[in-house]
């Protein structure tokens, strides 16, 4: 695992339940040693420096605000540690309230307060305590969908406000995003993937990066031409285009396109054949599942708008533009060994 | 930086970290565990003697079969009976709503905080027939069998016990397991028999092992009922031991006892975990008939007259025995007085070492999970909870003095270490259960926050497992004052106040001086219980 985070940079961490994205951040924060490896602030090696001297401050997923404390107090344990003068204390006081819109609830004991604020609590706790790194796990695990989605944006430019160095991880792709600067997927403990949500989307790294980060369909073949776009033939005969490659003349390979590239016609040319298997209603989006023999399932984000003219059991054309499908490696565990999240 | 910050760097080293870590771990290896258990060593290096002073000497041998055949029937008799009368009170406690639910709450506990010494002389001037020399006029005069006397006085301390244990799982149990039951066709009954039951093993388990080691462990309460009803013969293990002169003999009681005791906690805790409760089949039509109407308000009635007549009256009848019997003119009230002190005395220092380092260890065990040390210390911290008191009392002595008897403060500092032995455990259970109902994430968080690990402790962790450390304090306090068999095993010249009731009883026969010296102690064990009660209930309510 090689992770370099630059400085005031907000980076996610996605990765699936289990890929050691906790223990990444538990690593940098200090509160477990790595058996081996190194952490670096700076050029300087932190692998023996205690929790409290690293100056990365964790919030974690259930905000841990201290229930025997009111919101004022709870943001000021780190000043009061640190023994911050006391002007000093007072202004931070009022800048995180401020900031955080919690003015008029200072004295209010965590159990009073709702998830939104409670949230908003911790993250003013953890900016008050003077940290040069912030270290967010799954910080908007615990919302309901509607405020989080809300708080995405609100977190994001309160970190970017404040200059600091965030590392906020999520197994929510969406989250990810939308929130960082710069993407980490993590994979059982490796970083499959580093770059910016428009790269990581567009073009992913491996298989497991184009159906993790917005869900792809794969065609399973052998490279047969190589010009302006690739040219790849499945088993059972079909063609189907990519954008260019490097991989040679003949090798198999694995062909990701994102579902929402993928498009379905009734009439006119397509790489092959389906039936429309079951259709979902998402509100501003269909997605609909076409069983292609011999190939298995596609699926196909489409808008709403042409529900109308698809039915279950209707026959579509099956393509995509060429420059929207990666062409990969066949991966040396199998393909679906690679896709499996867990 | 002040000196306060100082000190604060300095204990936050790593290495004064596990420096102390290891201090505590020592202390409890050498101070608790291996004093508990060093009497086993004697069949070792004394083998000779036991075999010819013991073994080959039949009339010795047969006494300490009787008396530990006494000794396992009472607590394997008692644990039942609270376990059938116990599980209908957690019930009332958890699951129903009523005005006075606090009150009843308070009095299950009430006789905890009385000394075993006072329980087993009120228990049987109450229950027993008693020497005529004894004028006890209001006193019910049933009970002949000191067995039966020992039966229903140790149902009266271990009772509180298992309803506690119980109601401490029922609260954790999701009602919604039986709703669903209910909704699916089963009457009340059938759906707690077969659904909810079930379910109690942990606090079975508990229950069963806090009652039977309290029972096979009691001493004070036992001596001083038997000798209240003039009872000459009859011994149980404990007070044989409490009896008994030659070194060999007694070792060889304590090494059977421990050992039994042992065994015995380890097969019942195997036996109640493995086994099902073999009740799948299920009787619909007396059940439903039985879930209402009389039943289920006889099953209330019948565990709240339980309480009150096999528990409470008999805790308290001495009260009424000063009323209705002659004034004693010959007591010597000084000595009762400086009992008190000495009581006192050790009890408040064992509190304040179980303090300083069971906390330490309780945090140790909680937060380290998982590794072969602190689970090894947390299963061999329960052993002198286990091992009864006298045999501990007695190991305890031969281990720091080879068992040549002990006078002056250096008795009085062994009787000290013995109760530590035997609070220490109810200290460091106490609070590493508490720790570990914490989530670690708000320590792990205080301490990115900058906090050092002694800060955290003090500011986070602290504040929110105050009352449990507290009620372990209570426990611990408790328990050492009331305490009388291994005061006893440890030294006769180290005059403690529940000795000093014992003494009254058995060599005074001044029964007068007695139930007031039991009395006095009652009130003044109530009041320092209730005043922490209050501390701690405005503590909370301020966070």
């Amino acid at each position: 695992m090689d992770l370099e985070v630059r400085n005031g940079e907000y980076l996610c961490l996605l990765g699936p339940t289990g890929a050691g994205k906790t223990t990444i951040l538990r690593i940098i924060s200090g509160l477990i040693r790595p058996d081996h490896g190194k952490v670096l602030f700076d050029d300087k090696i932190m692998n023996k420096v205690e929790p409290e001297d690293r100056l990365a401050v964790m919030l974690s997923q259930t905000y841990a605000l201290f229930p025997q404390l009111t919101v004022a107090e709870n943001i000021l344990f780190g000043p009061d540690i640190r023994r911050y003068d006391e002007k000093v204390k007072n202004r931070t006081l009022a800048d995180m309230l401020d900031l955080v819109r919690l003015t008029n609830r200072p004295d209010a004991y965590p159990n009073e307060l709702s998830g939104g604020m409670m949230q908003r609590t911790a993250l003013a706790r953890a900016l008050a305590s003077g940290a040069s790194v912030l270290l967010l796990d799954e910080p908007l695990r615990a919302l309901d969908a509607r405020l989080r989605i809300s708080l995405r944006h609100e977190l994001r430019s309160l970190a970017k406000s404040m200059g600091i160095t965030t590392i906020h991880v999520t197994h929510d792709q969406d989250e990810a995003l939308v929130m960082a600067d710069r993407i980490a997927v993590i994979r059982e403990g490796k970083v499959v993937q580093v770059g910016t949500p428009g790269e990581v989307f567009d073009n992913p790294a491996t298989p497991f990066v184009a159906n993790f980060v917005g869900q792809s369909n794969f065609f399973v073949g052998k490279v047969e031409g190589k010009s302006e776009s690739t040219l790849v033939r499945g088993g059972s005969g079909q063609l189907v285009l990519a954008r260019p490659c490097e991989n040679a003349m003949g090798e198999k390979v694995v062909v990701g396109v994102k579902v929402g590239n993928t498009e379905l016609h009734k009439e006119g040319e397509g790489f092959f054949d389906g039936v429309v298997e079951r259709i979902l209603f998402e509100g501003r989006n269909i997605y609909l599942d076409v069983d292609v023999p011999g190939l298995g399932r596609f699926s196909s984000k489409i808008p709403s708008w042409r529900l109308g003219r698809l039915a279950v059991g209707d026959r579509v054309k099956i393509k995509w533009s060429a420059d929207k499908a990666t062409v990969f490696a066949m991966p040396s565990d199998g393909l679906e060994k690679e896709l499996r999240v867990e | 930086m002040s000196r306060l910050e100082r000190a604060t760097a300095f204990v936050s080293k790593p290495i004064i970290r596990n420096l102390w870590t290891w201090v505590v771990i020592l202390f409890f290896l050498a101070f608790v565990m291996t004093p508990t258990l060093f009497v086993l060593t004697y069949a070792f290096t004394n083998w000779g003697l036991i075999q010819s002073d013991v073994i080959q000497n039949q009339e010795i041998m047969s006494q300490i079969w009787t008396a530990i055949a006494n000794s396992f029937e009472i607590a394997a008799i008692v644990t039942i009976v609270d376990i059938l009368m116990g599980l209908p009170m957690a019930w009332i406690l958890v699951r129903k709503k009523f005005k006075g639910k606090e009150l009843l709450d308070t009095l299950i506990d009430m006789p905890l905080a009385v000394p075993t010494a006072a329980l087993g002389f009120s228990a049987a001037i109450f229950w027993g027939i008693t020497p005529a020399d004894l004028t006890n006029p209001l006193g019910l005069k049933i009970v002949s069998s000191p067995f039966i006397l020992i039966l229903l006085l140790h149902i009266i301390f271990t009772y509180p016990y298992m309803v506690r244990s119980l109601s401490a799982i029922l609260e954790q149990i999701d009602q919604t397991y039986e709703t669903a039951g209910q909704t699916l066709g089963a009457s009340k009954l059938t759906a707690v028999r077969t659904i909810t039951l079930p379910l109690f093993r942990a606090g079975l388990v508990t229950g069963i092992i806090l009652c039977f080691a309290r029972s096979l462990s009691e001493t004070g309460g036992t001596v001083a009922a038997l000798a209240t009803i003039g009872n000459v013969d009859f011994n149980t293990a404990p007070t044989l031991i409490d009896s008994l002169q030659s070194t060999p003999a007694l070792a060889f009681t304590s090494i059977v006892l421990i050992i039994l005791a042992l065994v015995l906690l380890v097969v019942v805790a195997i036996i109640v975990k493995r086994v099902h409760i073999p009740f799948r089949k299920v009787w619909p039509r007396p059940e439903k008939i039985l879930s209402r109407g009389l039943g289920p308000r006889f099953k209330d009635a019948t565990s709240v007259l339980f309480l009150v007549f096999m528990v409470l009256i008999p805790s308290f009848f001495v009260f009424t025995f000063v009323f209705t019997s002659e004034p004693s003119t010959s007591t010597d009230w000084s000595t009762f007085g400086q009992s008190l002190v000495n009581s006192f005395l050790i009890a408040g220092v064992v509190t304040v070492i179980d303090l300083a380092l069971g906390i330490p260890l309780a945090l140790y065990i909680a937060k380290n999970r998982s590794k072969w040390l602190p689970e090894t210390l947390d299963v061999l911290v329960n052993v002198p909870l286990i091992v009864p008191t006298v045999a501990l009392g007695f190991s305890l002595k031969l281990f720091w003095t080879g068992g040549t008897p002990v006078t002056g403060p250096f008795a009085i500092f062994l009787v000290m270490l013995a109760h530590i032995a035997f609070t220490y455990p109810l200290m460091v259970r106490n609070v590493t259960g508490a720790v570990e109902e914490v989530d670690s994430t708000y320590e792990e968080t205080a301490r990115t926050l900058g906090a050092k690990p002694i800060q955290s402790f003090r500011r986070v962790l602290f504040p929110m497992i105050k009352a449990s450390i507290l009620a372990g304090a209570v426990m611990a306090f408790t328990r050492s004052l009331g305490e009388t068999g291994a005061t006893r095993a440890v030294s006769t010249t180290v005059l403690t106040a529940p000795n000093y009731i014992v003494n009254l009883i058995k060599v005074n026969q001044d029964y007068y001086a007695a139930a007031l010296a039991c009395i006095i102690l009652i009130i003044i064990s109530y009041a320092i219980m209730l005043s922490l009660r209050y501390l701690t209930k405005r503590k909370r309510g301020v966070s």
